[in-house]
């Protein structure tokens, strides 16, 4: 009696209301057990097919089992048309759960109306929601308000709760899971997928803990490398400069070679520069320590406010002065002028040969006598530079030393006399920056009748 | 911080708003359940916290924003009687029934619409098929002022500038 009361009910609800019946919405509406409702679906359906009349009738059903996937066990539960329903069982390895969802008039296009459906039914039964479900657990009690006001602290504090919510939601077990989820997700939003992509794609980049890094496995090792991440970002800083040196300097190594080496080595450069820079034994550098020199060149000639290019890089400087021993003639090498203050700090032998070039050239000139071409010696004062081994630093030291020279040829015979002296010099690669320096003040002693004195030479009076 | 009052809000405006809303998504929702238009130029939204289908085509948004944008006017003057959502070719009226003028709490009419919109979305059971080739239009009907009742139309396919009756 009853039975037939609740079927009559059922077809109140189908046909004169066109409603959607779902078991969930039948089970609250009649005040009965989840599986009485899908059970009554069941029966009305079958008696409604019995009776012909069930032609208008469209069912959906609920279809749970577990479904071998690219060789992983997966549980699949899907909501079904009924014309598909054999398909989907079929690919199913295991059937655990076969029901009635819901019975309506109308042929359904999407989900979505069957959401709606329970939508208000289960909001307004929320308190009492596991009343008349299937899953039940004694531990599952409604908090106390002193218990919702701790979470909610706690969350304030921590926001790791929607790192867990996430994984109870999605699960990863499979390992399947987040990935079908990223998907469902990217594809309706549209734009907005642009930029969860972009998001999911910089993880490492970030240091916020959101849900996307949460998900990801490798995730957790961006997340352990935060601290490398945060030398990284400075040091690509330093880093970039140095490649954009290298680029104009036609470096041998290739730039993506050399960014890979810049990035794993520079955070072992970057604590020991910013400090104190410690000054590595020339012996033993290798490509990443030269990079490494480059860098703390770069970091220095910033802070000096330096607009000389070729000052940053060993490498530039050899090549720069491999150029000079090329022309020997033609050099821009007034505009090499250094104005760091510490040069036996510098691994680099760059700025201190210039400034002596300079104070060379000038109390040079000074001494020029007005009459005709007559040979003259005279102490110049030059700068030395040596690598102390002791201390394993580059010292500079400035020497008067005497030279022969002419009124109109002093320039050009100034050169000379150090490259005849340094030519034994040039096959020794201990000290190729000494000699370097000083073909280099040659040079530029050279050049120096033919161009302006630099600005720098204010500086270098001193 | 100012903290406006009723009578600030104008609640003609805010009904009227919400009304226009409620209207853009019914006209999808009717659009995509009647298969008006192909089933790939719509994409899933929300709206009250259900699904609802929502065009992606800029020129029929665009007509149906303009549409709306000439019934709101209307209805913050409460002259609109109802608006229908005509199938032509084969006459599909699908009566929009209007809100009263009487206080409901935002919960109270949220639930109203989806129940609206849960209707739409059952319709095809109500509803014959489609006649092959159709065109949809809206249709605005207003309350009688004096002798005559007021009306006008939009068809979609030709000039929206159109107006009849």
């Amino acid at each position: 009696m009853e039975d037939e009361l609740y079927l009559e009910n059922i077809d109140e609800f189908v046909t004169d209301q066109n409603r959607i019946v779902t078991y969930k919405w039948l089970s609250y509406t009649l005040g009965v057990h989840v599986n009485q409702a899908k059970q009554m679906l069941y029966d009305y359906v079958e008696r409604k097919r019995k009776e012909n009349s069930g032609a208008q009738l469209h069912v959906t059903y609920l279809v749970a089992g577990n479904l071998i996937q690219n060789g992983h066990i997966c549980h699949k539960v899907a909501v079904v048309r009924e014309d598909k329903l054999e398909a989907m069982k079929s690919k199913l390895a295991t059937i655990a759960s076969v029901h009635v969802y819901s019975i309506q008039k109308a042929l359904l296009k999407d989900s979505g109306p069957l959401y709606n459906t329970d939508y208000d039914i289960v909001k307004t039964n929320l308190h009492n929601c596991s009343k008349f479900s299937a899953i039940h657990c004694a531990a599952a009690v409604p908090r106390t308000s002193a218990e919702v006001s701790q979470v909610q602290t706690s969350v304030q504090a921590g926001s790791q709760t929607p790192s867990d919510t996430n994984a109870v939601s999605v699960p990863v077990v499979n390992g399947h899971g987040p990935s079908t989820a990223k998907q469902t997700a990217q594809q309706p939003k549209g734009i907005m997928g642009m930029f969860a992509a972009k998001a999911a794609s910089k993880p490492q980049d970030t240091n916020k803990e959101t849900k996307a890094e949460a998900k990801e496995a490798p995730g957790v090792s961006a997340v352990s490398s935060k601290p490398p991440a945060k030398g990284n970002i400075m040091n690509n800083f330093f880093g970039k400069a140095a490649m954009n040196k290298l680029k104009v300097n036609s470096v041998l190594e290739q730039p993506k070679e050399e960014k890979e080496v810049v990035k794993p080595s520079v955070p072992v450069a970057e604590p020991e520069s910013s400090p104190n820079p410690v000054v590595e034994k020339p012996g033993k550098k290798t490509e990443s320590a030269r990079i490494q020199q480059k860098d703390k060149k770069s970091k220095m000639k910033r802070v000096d406010k330096s607009d000389n290019e070729e000052e940053r890089v060993p490498e530039n400087l050899k090549k720069k002065r491999k150029r000079i021993k090329k022309l020997q003639s033609d050099s821009s090498d007034e505009e090499d002028v250094p104005p760091s203050p510490m040069p036996e700090e510098e691994k680099a032998p760059s700025p201190p040969p210039v400034p002596a070039l300079k104070t060379e050239l000038e109390p040079a000139s000074t001494e020029v006598s007005a009459g005709g071409k007559k040979r003259k010696r005279k102490r110049v004062l030059k700068s030395k530079m040596f690598i102390d081994e002791e201390e394993d630093c580059m010292v500079t030291e400035k020497v008067y030393e005497s030279e022969s020279c002419t009124d109109s040829e002093d320039d050009f015979a100034k050169s000379k006399p150090p490259a005849a002296h340094k030519q034994p010099v040039l096959p020794l690669r201990k000290e190729p920056k000494e000699e370097r320096k000083n073909l280099k003040k040659g040079a530029a002693t050279a050049n120096r009748a033919n161009k302006q004195v630099s600005i720098m030479g204010f500086f270098q009076k001193k | 911080m100012t903290t406006l009052t009723r009578q600030d809000l104008n609640f003609g405006q805010v009904v009227a708003d919400v009304l226009s809303e409620f209207l853009e998504v019914a006209v999808h929702l009717i659009l995509y359940v009647r298969e008006v238009y192909p089933i790939g130029i719509f994409q899933k939204r929300k709206k009250y916290n259900v699904p609802v289908q929502m065009s992606c085509h800029p020129e029929l948004n665009q007509y149906i924003q303009d549409t709306l944008h000439c019934v709101k006017p209307l209805l913050e003057k409460n002259d609109v009687e109802k608006v229908v959502v005509v199938i032509l070719d084969k006459d599909f009226h699908y009566f929009l029934p209007m809100v009263s003028n009487t206080c409901l709490c935002r919960s109270v009419l949220e639930q109203l619409l989806r129940a609206f919109i849960l209707k739409i979305s059952v319709c095809d059971a109500v509803l014959d098929n489609n006649p092959p080739a159709y065109h949809f239009s809206c249709r605005l009907y207003l309350h009688r002022s004096g002798s005559h009742t007021g009306g006008c139309h939009t068809e979609h396919g030709k000039d929206p500038g159109d107006k009849g009756e």
